[in-house]
């Protein structure tokens, strides 16, 4: 069985940003991490594997030569194959762009499970999951919480929907998305990371293959960034002052009455 | 070209979510400003009901009522909004980033090519464009999106992104027959529902969220009584969910949800990057903290400097007396 997981590697919590004084791009400290849901994602197919043996697992992202280090954690996690679609010389942020790309690699490769993150954690789109399933036209399910294979061909997922938890069989080929809960990513051996470093990444160029689900050019995409700015700074905190914790609460409750005007 | 917008209305009990009233606000501003209509649509089994709320924020509801849809799924909820969209013809579509939302609008704006923007929080006009705000990296950046001009765009808004306008005009009920596509990989096996709570931790105007500070299980009582008080939601920190004090749907924070209510209340919370990322949108921020270091400060716009098993039960009076009176 072939099981095809897409990872993007993301700005830490941490990394500084900075807003290009045009307020037009955004340059990021180089702190890079595997998506935090990814992770759950990795580990998942990992588990897959342990469970049915014969699996492949193939990690794929599109992205800037950067990434090369979060393919090459996922191997180390256990992963077999990594590809990275170069992303260079796009410009787009657009997740139906990325999604036709990454679905166009899924189509030439042929996979029976796709499993992604709920959401990445810098542009909080979840979006990409969704849209390659409908391009492959295959079901897909969100945030799952469980994922257990039955046989032939199914498998049987839990998630949180609205007002609940709901449980799924489904026929694969299917997609299937990462919520926290899922399994707890495993942290890499050293044997892994040195066999990490030892395999061999493919990188591919978008334009070198058959786009069958719509243009991938950098004109074709129906957004644009209008510009960048920072979040609006509130005042800086007023302490509220008092000689007992009554008397602190009931100047709050005034405050936020007369002041804040939330009550 | 006309730029009619239209709004898929979230219900909960048979009746609209606020996050969708607010939608409906937002869209009779844009729908105002393009000289356009704004319809709503509502899909689902027994919704009629909510029509008549939703009538007077729209020109247009368009109601698709059929057993059929009783649960929701992507592939049924899809096939009927498809038909609607493709029908009416809007140039724009909002819909609310919720579980459902996110679920929902990726599969659309494919087969639309529409331009997505998702978990958004505002919106301006530049020219004769409309574009929208969206913040990324846990909020460390606002950027500012723009449709393109010939494109759908499909936007989905983070609850509590809007206020609610006073009610209108009732407009138009339209009832629509349902062409209902299921998909057949999909079989659902069981459902089962979680408590109720009263309101949705990101719908929730009012959310007091504890922390590692509240030292047990048991004390959250105190939160559950001052959030019954205000008729909104407790929260919790992911160290708080970690120690199995609260479930993982109570999480705020950059692995949890993200919420922006009217008032957040942090408890014993110290304020870790994860955690702001997830309530820093919120309109009021007040902290509780018995260490005047902690980060949260920085974040929040009133500070108590105190021990909160000693200030919780006092502000709860408090509180309680306030609502009282008014
Ligand atoms: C990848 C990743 C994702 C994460 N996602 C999230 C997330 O989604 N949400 C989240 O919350 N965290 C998240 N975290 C964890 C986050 O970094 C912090 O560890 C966590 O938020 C700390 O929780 P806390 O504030 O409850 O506990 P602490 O940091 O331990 O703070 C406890 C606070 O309580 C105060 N206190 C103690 N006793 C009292 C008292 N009697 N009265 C008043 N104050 C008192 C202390 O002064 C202290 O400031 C994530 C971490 C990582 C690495
Ligand atoms: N550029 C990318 N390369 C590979 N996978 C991606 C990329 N962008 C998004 N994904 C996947 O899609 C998920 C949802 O991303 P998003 O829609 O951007 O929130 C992520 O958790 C990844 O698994």
């Amino acid at each position: 069985m072939n099981v095809l997981v897409f990872v993007k590697q993301v700005a830490d919590t941490e990394a500084r940003i900075i807003i290009s004084s045009d307020q037009k791009s955004l340059e990021i400290e180089n702190k890079y991490v595997v998506n935090f849901f990814d992770e759950f994602a990795v580990e998942e197919a990992i588990r897959v594997k342990e469970a049915l043996k014969d699996v492949e697992i193939t990690v794929c992202t599109f992205a800037p030569a950067r990434a090369t280090e979060a393919l090459r954690t996922t191997i180390a996690m256990g992963a077999d194959k990594a590809v990275r679609i170069d992303s260079s010389k796009f410009e787009t942020d657009d997740p139906l762009i990325i999604a036709r790309i990454l679905a166009a690699y899924a189509k030439r490769e042929g996979f029976d499970l796709i499993l992604c993150g709920r959401q990445a954690m810098d542009d909080e789109s979840a979006n990409v999951g969704a849209m390659v399933a409908e391009f492959l036209n295959i079901p897909h399910v969100s945030q799952i919480s469980r994922l257990s294979m039955l046989d032939p061909g199914r498998a049987e997922v839990e998630n949180e929907i609205e007002g609940g938890k709901k449980v799924s069989e489904v026929a694969l080929p299917a997609l299937f998305t990462a919520q926290k809960g899922l399994n707890e990513p495993r942290v890499p051996l050293i044997t892994g990371v040195m066999k990490a470093m030892k395999t061999e990444i493919t990188v591919l160029d978008p334009a070198s293959f058959e786009t069958p689900f719509g243009a991938i050019d950098n004109g074709s995409s129906n957004i644009r960034v209008l510009s960048y700015e920072l979040p609006a700074k509130r005042p800086s905190v007023r302490i509220i002052e008092g000689q007992t914790p009554r008397d602190k609460a009931k100047s709050l409750v005034k405050l936020l009455g007369d002041e804040a005007k939330v009550l | 070209m006309s730029k009619d917008v239209l709004v898929f209305i979230e219900c909960k009990d048979s009746m609209p979510r606020k996050a969708s009233l607010e939608l409906l606000s937002a869209g009779r501003q844009i729908a105002a400003k393009f000289s356009s209509g704004l319809s709503a649509v509502l899909i689902g089994s027994g919704v009629k009901r909510a029509a008549d709320v939703v009538n007077a924020y729209s020109d247009k509801t368009i109601v698709v009522d059929d057993e059929a849809l009783t649960d929701y799924g992507w592939d049924t909820t899809s096939s009927v909004l498809q038909d609607i969209v493709k029908k009416y013809g809007p140039m724009i579509v909002l819909g609310t980033s919720s579980m459902t939302g996110k679920d929902l609008f990726p599969r659309l704006a494919v087969r639309f090519e529409a331009a997505m923007i998702s978990d958004a929080v505002g919106f301006d006009f530049e020219g004769d464009g409309l574009k929208i705000k969206k913040p990324l990296y846990g909020g460390k950046v606002i950027s500012w999106i723009a449709p393109g001009t010939d494109a759908m765009l499909m936007a989905t808004f983070r609850p509590n992104s809007f206020a609610v306008s006073e009610p209108g005009q009732k407009g138009e009920i339209i009832e629509e027959q349902a062409n209902i596509r299921k998909n057949p990989g999909i079989k659902v096996i069981s459902f089962k529902k979680g408590e109720s709570k009263k309101v949705d931790l990101q719908e929730a105007d009012f959310i007091i969220c504890g922390g590692r500070g509240m030292k047990a299980a048991e004390h959250f009582s105190l939160l559950e009584d001052i959030g019954d008080i205000m008729g909104g939601r407790v929260g919790a920190s992911r160290t708080v969910v970690d120690s199995k004090w609260r479930d993982y749907d109570d999480q705020i924070g950059k692995s949890g949800k993200t919420v922006s209510p009217k008032l957040y209340i942090g408890c014993g919370i110290s304020g870790a990057l994860h955690h702001i990322m997830g309530m820093d949108t919120s309109k009021v921020i007040v902290a509780i903290n018995k260490d005047p270091n902690a980060p949260i400060f920085q974040y929040a716009d009133y500070g108590i400097v105190d021990d909160l098993f000693t200030v919780l039960p006092a502000l709860k009076d408090e509180l309680k007396e306030s609502r009282e009176e008014s």
